[in-house]
């Protein structure tokens, strides 16, 4: 796989390709990725750092600000490359949404409010996403369902209905109070003794 | 089906991140729900990108003036430090809303910003308020209305934005569902009202300083409610 990408760069760079070629783009951002490439970055470099800055002097009109914004979205390409999801769209719209990030939080930086917003809880480009690490929450949730449902079985038949209303059906304590005609205090009294009893079959089980 | 979207003029100031924190949380909150919205955004995504490092040729002024760059200096910097893959992991905030024993699913910009989110207040009748804590001029909260609740007819000074989270509200003139998403200026009088569902939203309210004084608290007795 890695060999593959490399022959092709390999190919494109002889080929004389620009990283304005999104393939090219993405194989450098790759390499920058997988092996830390010097070589692939400086081509990164040398393509986006002066249209950075270009887009940069003119959203701040300061040369200095201009010049942070280049260098912090380009130590983030070099660090965070392996973020960079081909199947999600372009290496140039990667990088445009991490520039976009930096100004967005370069422009409330000195007012120093309570409650500002951060890129980051906007736009979460640079967040560590693990799909695979999702699916096992999800995996892990149900097995956990399951052995639940399994003790479950082991309350009383009044118990069991109430725990299931609250916590299957996402019912209110009061809705199955109004549900099984019954008076609230019944209601908190067995999800009391359910919740109870759950806790000693699981922990002699362990 | 969502049928009432965000404007272009809304995405696109969304995309740049031009839009009052609580307008961006708005429409942001509308993306994650609408799968034709997200492929929107991903175009002007895409126009900006094209837009910002298409070109081949820097435009000669520019290339003439930055000489200076060439010299490298930053790119030896940058790579001078050591990659760092394994960065922060975003914390597993809670991505649950829970109101009088009932559970919202949140979408991914609130679920993001869950601590943003105040405690539920009891309004008028079966409805209940909680704040989100952003600055800004606006005012951004999330408005409860449980089965058969009317609102009182109210118009707003300013604009206000209205995002469907869960359920289903009606007014005057239309029926929304989960994801629609409602701009309405200050001309605008309406009576929403839920009928049989409950429903959770989000509102953006512009909030001009006299809107929050107590001649007009008097006056629209409403507004005291969520300017507070």
């Amino acid at each position: 796989m890695q060999t593959v990408t490399e022959t092709k760069t390999k190919r494109n760079i002889m080929s004389s390709a620009q990283p304005d070629d999104p393939e090219h783009a993405a194989a450098l951002l790759a390499l920058v990725a997988t092996e830390q490439s010097r070589q692939a970055f400086s081509e990164l470099f040398r393509y986006f750092a002066p249209r950075l800055k270009a887009y940069a002097t003119r959203q701040f009109g300061n040369e200095q600000t201009a010049m942070d914004l280049v260098q912090e979205t380009m130590t983030n390409v070099w660090n965070k490359a392996h973020l960079f999801k081909p199947d999600r769209g372009s290496a140039s719209t990667w990088i445009f949404t991490i520039a976009r990030n930096i100004r967005f939080d370069f422009l409330r930086k000195n007012k120093h409010r309570q409650h500002d917003l951060s890129a980051d809880e906007l736009w979460p480009v640079l967040a560590e996403q693990n799909e695979s690490l999702d699916d096992d929450y999800a995996l892990d949730d149900d097995l956990l369902m399951q052995q639940l449902a399994v003790y479950c079985e082991a309350l009383p038949k009044a118990q069991r209905t109430v725990i299931e209303l609250i916590y299957v059906a996402g019912k209110s304590q009061q809705e199955v109070a109004d549900a099984l005609g019954i008076p609230l205090g019944t209601v908190k009294s067995r999800t009391r003794l359910a919740l109870q009893k759950l806790r000693e079959l699981i922990q002699s089980d362990d | 089906m969502i049928k009432f979207h965000p404007s272009e003029e809304h995405l696109f100031h969304y995309v740049t991140g031009d839009l009052s924190p609580a307008m961006l949380m708005m429409v942001g909150t509308h993306v994650d729900m609408c799968s034709q919205c997200q492929r929107h955004v991903q175009h002007i995504e895409e126009d900006l990108a094209q837009k910002v490092f298409g070109q081949r040729q820097l435009p000669a002024e520019f290339a003439a003036a930055n000489d200076s760059f060439a010299d490298d200096a930053m790119l030896a910097r940058i790579m001078a430090q050591a990659p760092q893959p394994t960065s922060m992991v975003m914390d597993k905030s809670p991505t649950e809303l829970v109101l009088e024993g009932k559970r919202f699913q949140l979408p991914a910009t609130l679920a993001r910003n869950h601590h943003r989110i105040g405690h539920w207040h009891k309004l008028i009748g079966q409805m209940w308020r909680a704040p989100v804590q952003i600055s800004g001029e606006d005012v951004l909260t999330f408005i409860y209305m449980a089965e058969n609740t009317r609102v009182p007819e109210h118009t707003h000074k300013g604009n206000e934005a209205t995002l469907v989270v869960n359920g289903v509200f009606n007014d005057e003139t239309s029926e929304y569902r989960d994801g629609d998403f409602v701009f309405l200026d200050g001309s605008v009088k309406h009576t929403p009202q839920t009928r049989d569902e409950d429903c959770l939203t989000l509102a953006a309210l512009d909030a001009p300083m006299h809107f929050t004084s107590g001649l007009s608290r008097l006056l629209n007795p409403f507004s005291s409610l969520f300017f507070k």
